[in-house]
């Protein structure tokens, strides 16, 4: 109760929560206008409708204004629940008394997961207004998607609280918690533009995790590891947050504990579980395929001659790479180094934008992207041969509709409501009878 | 020293980059005892107190409770440290710092009241502890420590921020808790201070011991006739 009070006294959580409001508030009447033009051109085009999904075209972008707060504003807030302690002495007095470092970072971790849990209510009141608007809602998408932002805040706190165990300032920490949480940003962006190790190492940043539920897709290795991760980020901190200990034995137990979450991480990374969560299936090829991938014993090796930063390769991984990774038992994909082969460079190879896929010591050479062209040359080089199976047919959520006028909400209402809150929670109290 | 020794601190040192704060401070304490440790800025006595308590690891030396090693991990079951000039929850109202530190303590509203009754916080208690002046806060926070339910009480410049009634009442109150039963180490720079409540004086300079005992067995140490602490404090440093 007393950590709770600790968050909701301070200005940084009241503020964190008033900003995601007003982003929030932008960022869906934006998606519902852009949505809404699409849908103009989608009603009676029922190959365009399909195109209409609210996931990407509603809740990801919505969202967003989460994942900025998450990634900007969520620091402060969980780096002052630490760092506030030691600076005003309150620490000193909390590792005297009968509570262990472990139950103090448990205590002060339950805050902040309220304090997340109060930041997506505030967020999540556009929902309401989409289903009010006529919008429509497939649940699973939406748990998925609420689930990877929630770990991925987990994450964010753990990294801000082992920030403010470590640094003797709040402003020391919310460099140290910035740079860490903006480092994935320059790091997804370097990955872009660059192939080999940066690539690799990119599929394993927080953004990339959290991108999979943006897509729709439940990735139990994401999800332990996430978890994982945040554990690991909290038990450093219970290590580091005692004062009395000596620095040589909380070396010796924060490389048990990274041993052991990279371990854990290790194994979750065997963990094969995918699930599709989209009405749209975007993730999976038809089933009638998957079985015959699922069915490819022997490694398959494909060759990519396209740079990183070519949106051809992009596309590849969205539609083909990605679901290849998740049903083909034994795959390995080599991106070959093109620097400097690119569209538009001045050194020409022939072999640029070709793909080799190689199975059982055979061959085949593709310039195509897309799964219609390349699953075939799969099942050829397994010796299988594939009927589609029938699948239900999706037809798209396109809606007209005009959300400015919910302004009102996201700019006023929902603000001053806050506002209020503060005020009261502040007033709670101040003219209780006094217990002496 | 007659008769059981609570306390004793054996060759205790801590550095700080290179800075040597302690140097091999060795002393005991009796159960009841009210010891003053005395010393200019910087002479060590935080350290000392926050090294005795398992706030900073000690470089070497030893903690003996009752004549066994106490280790940094059990020192909060003997004893509780108040630190000076802190300001713990400042957002928060007073009496919810209070009630926080009698639910964790288990201890019963009786307790707490009387705590506060005799401290006098009674009127101060609907406001934030932030906002209290600097002789109201350091009364919160003497109530903090005198409800932490510990043998041994180490208290930081406790006369810090209070008038000299004020001064007067809390020196009562503690020589009140050492007959109860309690022991205290109190860090005092105001010699005049140390000596209206203290029964024992260790007195520390640049983290070395250079006296320790009552002030008759001081006065014979330095080797002065005047029953001044301050003209043996001078003498011996």
């Amino acid at each position: 109760m007393q950590e709770l009070r600790n968050v909701f006294s301070g200005r940084a959580f009241w503020t964190t929560m008033i900003a995601l409001t007003l982003l929030t508030g932008y960022s869906f009447i934006q998606a519902v206008d852009l949505y809404s033009q699409a849908s103009k051109s989608a009603v009676g085009y029922p190959e365009l409708a399909r195109g209409m999904v609210p996931l990407e075209g509603i809740f990801v972008p919505t969202l967003g204004a989460f994942y900025l707060a998450a990634t900007l504003l969520l620091p402060f807030v969980a780096i002052r629940s630490i760092a506030l302690d030691k600076e005003t002495g309150a620490l000193k007095l909390l590792l005297q008394m009968p509570l262990t470092p472990a139950w103090l970072v448990t205590t002060k971790v339950a805050a902040i997961a309220i304090a997340i849990v109060a930041l997506f209510l505030a967020a999540l009141s556009f929902i309401p207004i989409w289903l009010h608007l006529g919008g429509h809602v497939h649940t699973p998408e939406l748990l998925n998607l609420l689930t990877g932002h929630t770990l991925y805040a987990l994450d964010i706190a753990g990294v801000a609280f082992l920030a403010a165990t470590l640094s003797d300032s709040l402003s020391t920490a919310a460099i140290f918690a910035l740079a860490f949480t903006l480092g994935f940003w320059v790091m997804d962006f370097a990955a872009t533009a660059s192939g080999g190790l940066l690539h690799r190492v990119s599929f394993y940043s927080l953004t990339a995790a959290l991108h999979q539920f943006e897509q729709g897709l439940f990735n139990l290795s994401a999800v332990l590891a996430m978890t994982l991760g945040a554990i690991g980020l909290f038990a450093l901190t219970a290590t580091w947050l005692p004062t009395g200990i000596a620095t040589r034995e909380k070396l010796l137990v924060s490389l048990a504990i990274i041993l052991f979450v990279s371990l854990g991480a290790l194994g979750a990374s065997q963990a094969r579980v995918f699930i599709d969560v989209t009405e749209n299936r975007r993730n999976s090829f038809n089933p009638a395929d998957e079985a015959a991938l699922r069915g490819m014993q022997s490694p398959l090796f494909v060759w990519i001659y396209l740079s990183p930063e070519d949106s051809r390769l992009k596309e590849m991984e969205a539609n083909v790479l990605g679901k290849l990774r998740r049903t083909v038992p034994r795959l390995e994909i080599r991106y070959e180094d093109t620097t400097g082969r690119g569209l538009f460079s001045s050194v020409p190879d022939d072999r640029y934008g070709l793909i080799i896929y190689e199975y059982n010591g055979k061959q085949a050479e593709s310039r195509s992207n897309s799964a219609r062209e390349i699953l075939p040359l799969l099942h050829e080089l397994s010796g299988t041969s594939v009927t589609p199976a029938k699948e239900p047919d999706y037809r798209g959520y396109p809606l007209i509709a005009d959300a400015s006028g919910y302004v009102v909400w996201f700019y006023g209402i929902l603000p001053a409501f806050i506002l209020f809150s503060w005020w009261g929670l502040r007033r709670v109290g101040t003219t209780k009878t006094t217990p002496a | 020293m007659d008769g059981i020794e609570l306390l004793r601190a054996e060759r205790l040192s801590k550095s700080f980059s290179g800075f040597k704060a302690l140097r091999e401070v060795s002393f005991g304490l009796r159960e009841r005892d009210i010891l003053g440790i005395i010393g200019p800025n910087g002479a060590g006595k935080t350290t000392l107190l926050e090294c005795l308590v398992g706030l900073l690891p000690a470089n070497s030396g030893e903690v003996l409770w009752k004549n066994q090693p106490l280790p940094n991990s059990g020192r909060k079951d003997a004893m509780f440290y108040l630190p000076e000039d802190i300001v713990p929850y400042r957002e928060q109202l007073t009496f919810r710092l209070t009630g926080f530190f009698r639910d964790t303590y288990g201890l019963s509203h009786e307790r707490e009241r009387d705590v506060l009754v005799r401290l006098q916080l009674e009127k101060v208690l609907t406001r934030r502890v932030g906002e209290l002046s600097r002789g109201y806060r350091r009364r919160v926070l003497l109530a903090l420590a005198l409800l932490a339910p510990k043998p041994l009480l180490l208290l930081d410049e406790p006369f810090d921020g209070l008038d000299p009634r004020q001064t007067v009442e809390v020196a009562a109150l503690l020589r009140d808790e050492s007959a109860a039963g309690r022991t205290l180490i109190l860090s005092i720079h105001q010699l005049a201070d140390a000596a209206r409540i203290c029964g024992r004086f260790l007195l520390l300079v640049e983290g070395k011991v250079v006296g320790c005992g009552t002030m008759e067995e001081l006065q014979r140490h330095a080797g002065v006739d005047a029953e001044n602490l301050e003209a043996i404090f001078f003498a011996l440093t």
